[in-house]
């Protein structure tokens, strides 16, 4: 089923030239049978209780990958091969469990496992190629009819990642979204083997770090947990980030500890800290109601251990909005 | 929910965009009008934790009433963007008067600089052998009001030709002149990141002007020789993207001899050209 789902992708096509960006719908085939695909097009469009931010981005997760135009020459015309195609993909899922059993008996994530403990600082994603971009889907409100663009690709030299675009808060003309002007960018699920899904394991660390140089514009990171549970697809952890403008390069760290709780694209009276032992993916959204170009150039996005912060959680929750919590 | 409490939460739907705080007064109304266990109270009571919350945290924050003034919004915004607190902005020029007929006159434009001694310090360290670049437009936005700027930067000097920094004697034996505290607990902590972090070149001045033309940057080069005397000798190369005036898509100079994104265009100049308006 999953190589089913691959053939649908378009991405056998031996790896040259362009992938088409057709919106195949690919995680329905993933995701477990009962999802209902009527929640890809329509997203959380209403506005969350008190943020000043869409979380609406989120909970989408199509494939529309929006890359900058990879025309291949005419020269190199890529070769459509069904059957060589499978026996590609075959060999590679084989690969990867190879690589999962041997990295067992290494150490955690093939990597030994004093390296693993003494680890204080971690990247966890850089930008310095381009199958770096191939790990980040990038979303706006097209998706539900709007008119926002925005694009990812390398930036100067190969060094860092540039997420551009224009956000137009026009409302979709459909009856249904009053509001809209958001674009986001997601990082895809890390797969496994066989396409299973894995999780990142960040529980030594406490606080994210990102090396960004924006425009100004204040940012939403977006953090998701492994759905291993079926209500947690839509629930997610976001915090701000606020952009400088500049040409200097901006550190931006934020504890993991500020990350509130919401589902559905709504801040939730009951608010428990993020959990960091199963993480699936991180995002970037903006939706701050103005229309306009915007950029972001992001170097890395690594996290570390702060020996300096010992908050666990910053915000409590009140006995008036939730009785049953204090009982 | 009764259309009367539905139609009021939409309405108190719109103070999250306008970053307005609720306060007193609304709280009573709305006890008096739907009492204190109601959906409006609801919101009214969440509205204040969370606001409240996220009131200030903001580390770059922009006053909410922007200045008219288009000197003032670029001196407001130069000196967001330079961290460098002993940074000094100069007005090179003023918007000229508007006259009778009430058009301004494109020719005189506004054009506001901004550099900080340790820029001033490495220009004039600078290697005249290798030419400075003129780098713009970028974006920035103040809240809804987006400016462009343009930076004045050199490329990165390879590191066979990086000269190398003399550690000077210590002359004072009671306090260290030179302290490099790290983060680290002890030998065994190390917070460094397994990257190589991008490394460009140094900064020397910034400014952000109405028009996005050679001709106003030129000017503002020639403002920055009387503070820079060394600006004479060192080759500058204007690399602009775009047309003026109208909003960019993307944002940034590179210059890409392949095909290039659509609105991206190049324009170069010869240091002899630029030698010369130096001396006109």
């Amino acid at each position: 089923m999953a190589l089913v789902h691959k053939l649908l992708n378009g991405s056998y096509i031996l790896r040259k030239g362009l992938k088409p960006s057709v919106a195949a719908c690919p995680f329905l085939s993933t995701r477990s049978a009962d999802y209902c695909s009527s929640s890809l097009q329509k997203p959380v469009a209403t506005p969350g209780k008190a943020s000043t931010q869409r979380t609406a981005a989120g909970g989408l997760q199509e494939d529309q990958r929006e890359v900058a135009l990879d025309i291949p020459s005419p020269e190199e015309k890529p070769e459509v091969s069904f059957d060589k195609a499978i026996k590609d993909e075959i060999k590679e899922h084989f690969r990867r469990l190879k690589d999962e059993i041997v990295n067992h008996w290494i150490g955690p994530e093939g990597r030994p496992l004093q390296e693993i403990i003494l680890e204080q600082a971690r990247v966890v994603w850089q930008f310095r190629g381009k199958e770096d971009l191939d790990k980040w889907i990038v979303t706006s409100d097209k998706t539900i009819g709007g008119k926002s663009e925005v694009f990812l690709k390398m930036g100067k030299n190969n060094q860092s990642a540039l997420l551009y675009g224009t956000l137009s808060s026009a409302a979709p003309q459909d009856g249904e979204n009053s509001q809209s002007g958001y674009c986001a960018m997601i990082s895809r699920i890390p797969r496994g083997a066989f396409e299973r899904k894995k999780s990142y394991d960040w529980s030594q660390f406490n606080t994210l770090y990102l090396r960004v140089r924006g425009d100004g514009r204040p940012w939403m990171v977006n953090i998701r947990e492994d759905t291993d549970i079926i209500q947690k697809t839509n629930q997610m952890y976001s915090y701000f980030m606020f952009t400088r403008g500049g040409p200097y390069w901006q550190e931006v760290k934020i504890p993991f500890s500020k990350f509130f709780f919401s589902n559905q694209g709504r801040i939730r009276d009951a608010q428990f800290q993020l959990l960091l032992d199963k993480i699936s993916s991180i995002g970037f959204t903006l939706a701050d109601k103005v229309d306009g170009p915007f950029f972001l150039e992001i170097d890395f996005i690594g996290v570390f251990a702060d020996p300096a912060h010992t908050e666990e959680f910053a915000y409590e929750n009140s006995p008036v909005l939730n009785p049953r919590l204090f009982k | 929910m009764s259309p009367l409490s539905a139609l009021s939460l939409r309405l108190c739907c719109h103070p999250p965009g306008t970053g307005v705080m609720p306060n007193k007064e609304t709280e009573f109304l709305l006890v008096q009008i739907f009492g204190r266990k109601s959906y409006p109270m609801l919101k009214f009571v969440r509205m204040k934790l969370w606001f409240s919350r996220f009131k200030n945290i903001n580390p770059f924050p922009v006053p909410r009433d922007l200045p008219k003034d288009p000197v003032d919004l670029a001196v407001l915004g130069l000196r967001h963007i330079e961290p460098d607190l002993s940074a000094r902005v100069t007005v090179y020029q003023t918007a000229s008067s508007k006259d009778s007929t009430g058009t301004a006159d494109p020719t005189q434009q506004h054009i506001v600089g901004i550099q900080s001694p340790d820029q001033q310090a490495a220009l004039a360290r600078h290697n005249p052998a290798r030419p400075i670049f003129v780098e713009g437009p970028f974006s920035l936005w103040l809240r809804d009001r987006c400016v462009y700027y343009h930076i004045l930067r050199a490329d990165l000097v390879p590191p066979e030709e990086r000269e190398v920094e003399e550690i000077p004697e210590e002359w004072n034996l009671y306090y260290p002149i030179q302290l490099d505290l790290k983060y680290g607990r002890g030998g065994w902590d190390d917070y460094e990141f397994d990257i190589d972090e991008v490394e460009e070149g140094p900064v020397f001045a910034m400014c952000m002007a109405g028009a996005h033309d050679q001709a106003t940057l030129a000017k503002w080069i020639q403002g920055l020789q009387e503070t820079n005397p060394a600006l004479a000798q060192i080759p500058v190369i204007f690399r602009l993207t775009g047309s003026s005036g109208e909003l960019l898509a993307s944002s940034s100079g590179l210059e890409e001899p392949s095909p290039p994104p659509p609105q991206e265009q190049e324009e170069e100049e010869d240091h002899t050209q630029r030698q010369q308006q130096g001396q006109s």
